[in-house]
């Protein structure tokens, strides 16, 4: 078993997060993507992403270099069989997440911990997939993964405690906090934010107030980081609507059918950071511009 | 004695072996039989380098892992029967420890028991990025080399004769009593050896002597050695304070870093690296954190960089007279680190104009004396001596380690 070592399956958005995370804690990664030349252009958008790192102060050059050093490219699964915790993180379809599960608990030994990074299908349900149900797990991290402290570590109904203990130890390794979550949907964060953002994006849509005073009123008033206009430009609209669309599904709660505006929003393809225009206006370096709100 | 000195950083162990006693000390007749470095720890390609005393050097790309590994490869590469330097690691009678953070705890150093180590272990709050590695370093030394005493060096403890006056910030009182926040500095073993040194070189005791020291190199500090007791340093809480540094920015109004936050959005850990690895002669050049590109870059009329060079040559000038008068006079002045030992040009710059103070250069001193070279640079009629003096922290460890085991005071 190769120790300080994980395995990532998928090189998307959260892929890429994770092995940045990693790596930057001091853990090889090896990454599989559906192909090399998939893998090989993700590897590219994580480069740039350390570039806009070292842009803010956040990394130097030197760093930058011994994060890619650590990070491998694998072709084969087979190639990820002697790690002890494999990462996966491919599309939320349940099918394609089942396969992946399927394959893995094939080559890993009994002892390596698979880790879904699902934040909306069941952890028991892929852990069905596999012969080891104690040793499946979810970790679910905030984006952009290096820089948020929480991860909700949830537990499917077989997790055993072994396992739930050493993903807690591994999330301190990453520099995270750990809460332990039983699967539900939208687990804590998601359930609670979901509200928060579609009742302010009402106040706004109601012409109560505009988006930069909703946005002050949270900061100043209740001592929050950002306001919750800004963090769904961050998260993007569009995943703010696939969200509220989720947990109506799964819960049938009002409470989650999303504000008018916000579809309009969508409909102008104002995503948020990622199309430079939300609730506010954004830079190419994703910084807000002062004046840029309604 | 032989004894194995060992300096472990988060990726890195410095390893020598020294061969020393209480007389071989007195007679300067103290041999380094071996110098091993293991870099890149925790990656796939680390890299060994060995140096034995009369040998072929030797190089070596390896998995090293962890620590202990990279233990376990020094002795057998010191114990080996062709590169070797001794038969056995049963030959090696005790091992030191360079710790960078004591806390106020230690104020020298001392033998390693299990409550020691406990002590030490309470003060990596304040050091978190050294102390756990130089703990991690010990543990695994210890499983190779049971039965033989293990001794802990401190950074700090040289400092630790500051008084309040010097040590304590203009913070409310309870942040030093509840949190120990407070000026601790670094660099102390080495400050200490160069003021020893001294006190040897001119065969003048340094219970007479008023010197300030500069150690300059990639992290630079200086400190006012009063009559063998340090007084003042530049380094504070960290190793951020006080002089311009490769990539460190020093001193600065703390407001700054509160406004930069706000106005650029940073968090504490881009904070943390903006002041830390993106400032200092490398921020303000944008050329290079490198003495001798910056030389390159500044003489090809490259404006930053000339002043970035001003800049970390005017702040050892205004300590220089600061620490003069903290001591109420000042009677040498040593440089030494890879810039104080190698850059005659900035050893110029940071004096020129202290004529005043009665120091004065011999400029053909000055020049030839780099590249690791010994010697007096001030001219014969300065009141004040200037000298070059390249430190050897490894030394003074090996040194501390067998005054303990021999039961004397280091």
């Amino acid at each position: 078993m190769k120790e300080n070592t994980a395995g990532i399956v998928g090189f998307g958005t959260m892929g890429r997060g994770l092995a940045r995370t990693l790596a930057g804690a001091g853990i090889e990664a090896l990454v599989m993507d559906r192909s090399p030349e998939k893998a090989l252009e993700a590897l590219k958008l994580l480069e740039a992403n350390l570039d806009q790192e070292i842009a803010r102060w956040g990394i130097t050059q030197s760093e930058k270099k011994a994060i890619l050093s650590r990070i491998k490219i694998v072709e084969r699964i087979e190639e990820l069989s002697d790690v002890p915790f494999v990462f996966e993180a491919v599309a939320d379809e349940r099918e394609l997440k089942r396969g992946v599960f399927w394959g893995l608990d094939q080559v890993c030994p009994p002892e390596t911990i698979l880790i879904t990074s699902t934040s909306t299908l069941s952890v028991s349900d892929l852990a069905g997939a596999t012969r080891r149900p104690d040793k499946v797990i979810g970790m679910h991290f905030q984006n952009p993964v290096h820089k948020m402290k929480l991860v909700e570590v949830v537990r499917g109904l077989k997790t055993s405690d072994a396992t739930l203990k050493k993903v807690m130890n591994l999330a301190e390794t990453l520099g995270k906090t750990g809460i332990e979550v039983y699967e539900s949907p939208g687990y804590v964060t998601t359930r609670i934010i979901l509200p928060l953002i579609n009742e302010a994006i009402c106040v706004v849509f109601e012409g109560v107030a505009s988006a930069e005073d909703v946005d002050r009123s949270m900061v100043l008033g209740f001592g929050f980081d950002v306001g919750p206009l800004t963090l769904a430009d961050r998260m993007g609209l569009d995943e703010v609507r696939r969200w509220n669309r989720h947990l109506y599904n799964e819960t049938g709660d009002h409470k989650f059918l999303p504000c008018a505006l916000l579809r309009k929003k969508i409909r102008e393809n104002k995503l948020g950071v990622k199309t430079g225009e939300g609730f506010f206006k954004y830079d190419k370096m994703g910084r807000k511009i002062q004046g840029g709100g309604k | 004695m032989k004894v194995l000195v060992l300096n472990c950083g988060s990726s890195s162990v410095k390893a020598q072996l020294i061969e020393t006693d209480l007389d071989l000390m007195e007679k300067d007749e103290e041999r380094t039989l071996a110098k091993i470095s293991v870099e890149r720890i925790g990656m796939s390609a680390s890299i060994v380098r060995y140096n034995p005393t009369g040998k072929e050097p030797f190089q070596d790309t390896l998995e090293i892992l962890e620590h202990r590994k990279a233990i376990d490869i020094i002795l057998k590469l010191l114990a080996d029967k062709e590169r070797g330097v001794i038969e056995s690691v049963s030959e090696i009678d005790a091992c030191g420890h360079r710790m960078v953070h004591g806390g106020e705890k230690f104020t020298a150093s001392t033998l390693i028991t299990p409550e020691v180590l406990q002590e030490i272990h309470e003060c990596s709050e304040l050091a978190p990025l050294h102390n756990p590695h130089n703990l991690r370093g010990y543990r695994a030394a210890r499983e190779y080399m049971k039965d033989i005493p293990h001794a802990a060096v401190f950074d700090t403890a040289f400092h630790m004769s500051m008084e309040p006056r010097a040590f304590l910030y203009g913070l409310p009182y309870v942040f030093y009593k509840e949190k120990r926040i407070r000026r601790y500095g670094f660099h102390g073993t080495s400050h200490r050896y160069v003021s020893g040194r001294l006190a040897r070189l001119t065969g003048r005791p340094r219970e007479e002597m008023k010197i300030v020291t500069c150690h300059l190199g990639n992290g630079a500090s200086m400190a006012a050695v009063d009559r063998g007791r340090s007084v003042d340093t530049t380094m504070g809480f960290t190793p951020l304070e006080g002089l311009l540094m490769g990539t460190r920015c020093g001193d600065m109004d703390p407001a700054v870093i509160l406004y930069i936050m706000g106005k650029e959005e940073l968090t504490l850990a881009e904070a943390n690296t903006l002041m830390n690895k993106h400032s200092g002669l490398y921020g303000i050049s944008g050329v290079s954190h490198d003495m001798r590109e910056l030389h390159k870059a500044a003489a090809g009329g490259n404006e930053r960089a000339r002043i970035a060079l001003e800049v970390f040559a005017y702040r050892i000038k205004k300590y220089t007279g600061a620490y003069a008068a903290a001591m109420g006079g000042l009677d040498a002045l040593i440089f030494t680190g890879g810039i104080g030992e190698n850059d005659p040009q900035v050893r110029a710059m940071a004096l020129e104009g202290l004529e005043f103070l009665g120091i004065r250069l011999d400029q053909g001193l000055n020049e030839k004396t780099s590249g690791g070279r010994e010697g007096r640079v001030s001219a014969e009629d300065s009141p004040v001596q200037v000298w070059v003096i390249p430190t050897n922290e490894e030394l003074v460890i090996a040194r501390d380690t067998v005054k303990l085991v021999r039961g004397t005071t280091p």
